[in-house]
């Protein structure tokens, strides 16, 4: 009888303590989810009716009832498409280099942590290195080519923490039955690693690469110019992007590009939104494949 | 030892074997003899090194990190551990069934087409496949289904599965780490069939903290305490008659 009254008394002291941190765990969980309601509620407000197909399709233009984002929307997918290619293999590589091939030496230890800082270096500072490498060093200029590469090297980093992470959590039972039959380790890599590993790279590399196309930085730095009227369709074409462009207009002081650069925002935010969307609805579908 | 026949050698030979991860030393000066198409079990208390012994007899050890092998593993004559054998050949004569059975998430066919595939097999891929499942018993039950996931079947016919993937290679010596710990009654009293019917065609080492498993089974046991090889000889001597009295608590269930 005792402890039947004491025990309530405790646990209900307990439950009032959790209640008390709960609820402030929470109210911290929906102020932040509000806040990002609020800004895409502003963008929809404020840019909703500049949206229609003539503004995705049509260029920049000094009017604003003319100017559009076609060209801007097709370099930023332009530099995507890029910036994946050239990052995930060279990402996924040096993570099963790191993971399953690399010995236990200072020096490894010294590529990961390197790598792993990587991911944390401010965007603006890639922008930095894509001009010196890019357009300096290799000569190919100002162009889309350079600033497709500058978000490669920037999503690089995302790519080899995400695969890194991704054959990491692959069971060693599994390679190790694989190694049983006498698989040679390439074979388990092939067939057993890079499998089970698939869905996480796949997400965490499509993450990665509408995180590099989202980016304003990079891209001012290494040149991207605020004005082009044709489509962007080759390497060495001008560079522009969509973010870029929200940066341009947004600086004007005229309302009629403010509401502009919201409605640039907002295709911007569906475009990648849909895209990470789409990479988690990938990653169900191979686990599911998987098993 | 000397209950393998004198006029043959052994197929699997230990000398002088000794195993450490690190400065934990796992198996000290392991010496004993497989005698070949014979069952040989393994027994001991948890962590003394019964895993270890069976993983350095195909060279899995050092798939670990800071796994450091002494002394000789013979094969048919030839040391394991020679400079030029490559591990890989080693596990394709030498094939091993794990304590938790682990399909890969592929189908039923590709999980025993895996080993042949992997060893670059060219021949009849289907009839080898059929006849691994065949021999393990599990052809009825999966015939219907090749392409179906392994990872769909139940745990018991799991463990068969990893059998028969494993026997698809035609290792010549078969080492079963406690193949049936995971496993209910029924589907142990299955494996352990399997193992019996077995026995005609293949040398096995299994491991097992199950005494009744290993007495059922085995022709041979080792009895091993703290990575040390404390009695070998055959199954009914070691636990009817051992000479060590530390054998003799431990099958008999006293703890020293």
């Amino acid at each position: 009888m005792g402890l039947a009254v004491t025990r309530p008394r405790r646990i209900g002291a307990q439950l009032r303590r959790l209640g008390a941190l709960g609820a402030v765990c929470g109210l911290a969980a929906w102020a932040s989810v509000a806040v990002l309601l609020l800004a895409i509620g502003v963008l929809v407000v404020r840019g909703w009716g500049v949206l229609d197909w003539g503004f995705l399709a049509n260029p920049a233009s000094a009017d604003p009832a003319k100017a559009g984002v076609g060209p801007a929307f097709a370099a930023t997918l332009w530099m995507g498409v890029v910036a994946w290619a050239a990052a995930v293999p060279a990402g996924v590589g040096s993570a099963v280099y790191l993971e399953e091939y690399a010995p236990k030496t200072r020096w490894t230890s010294l590529a990961k942590s390197a790598l792993a800082n990587l991911a944390s270096v401010p965007p603006v500072v890639y922008g930095v290195a894509g001009l010196a490498l890019f357009v300096r060093g290799l000569g190919i200029g100002r162009s889309l080519a350079a600033g497709g590469l500058t978000l490669a090297v920037l999503a690089l980093p995302l790519v080899v923490a995400a695969a890194r992470q991704a054959i990491r959590a692959v069971p060693g039972d599994l390679r190790e039955a694989a190694y049983g039959l006498g698989a040679t380790r390439w074979q388990v890599i092939r067939h057993q690693v890079l499998p089970a590993a698939a869905p996480g790279i796949v997400t965490g590399s499509c993450f990665a690469a509408t995180r590099a196309m989202g980016e304003a930085a990079p891209l001012v730095v290494v040149g991207a110019v605020s004005f082009t009227t044709f489509f962007p369709l080759r390497p060495e074409d001008p560079l522009t992007s969509l973010p870029t462009r929200i940066f341009d207009w947004s600086a004007r002081s005229q309302p009629e590009f403010a509401a502009l650069a919201a409605g640039a925002a907002l295709a911007l935010l569906v475009v990648l939104l849909t895209m990470n969307a789409a990479a988690t609805v990938a990653r169900a579908r191979l686990k599911r494949i998987g098993r | 030892m000397t209950a393998s026949a004198p006029d043959e050698a052994p197929i699997l030979s230990a000398h002088g074997l000794s195993v450490s991860f690190g400065s934990r030393a796992a198996l000290a000066e392991i010496s004993l003899d497989v005698p070949r198409g014979r069952i040989v079990s393994v027994i001991g208390p948890s962590g003394c090194g019964k895993t270890t012994l069976l993983r350095s007899f195909n060279r899995m050890n050092e798939l670990v990190a800071g796994a450091r092998t002494a002394g000789a593993v013979r094969f048919e004559g030839v040391n394991l551990y020679g400079k030029d054998v490559d591990p890989v050949d080693v596990r394709r004569r030498i094939g091993m069934v794990f304590q938790r059975a682990t399909p890969f998430h592929k189908s039923v066919f590709d999980n025993v087409a895996f080993g042949p595939r992997a060893g670059g097999f060219a021949g009849d891929l289907h009839g080898l496949v059929q006849e691994a499942l065949e021999v393990t018993g599990l052809w009825p039950e999966v015939a219907g289904d090749l392409d179906g996931p392994a990872t769909n079947l139940s745990a018991g016919q799991q463990q068969r599965l990893c059998i028969a993937r494993t026997l698809a290679v035609k290792p010549g010596v078969l080492l079963m780490d406690e193949p049936t710990s995971a496993l209910d009654p029924t589907a142990t009293a299955r494996i352990e069939s399997l193992v019996d019917s077995l026995r005609k065609s293949h040398t096995i080492v299994i491991a097992t903290h199950n005494l009744q498993q290993a007495a059922r089974l085995s022709d041979m046991t080792a009895y091993l305490d703290r990575g040390e090889l404390v009695e070998y000889g055959p199954t009914e001597t070691v636990f009817t008659n051992p000479r060590e009295p530390r054998t003799e608590s431990y099958v008999t269930g006293r703890v020293l």
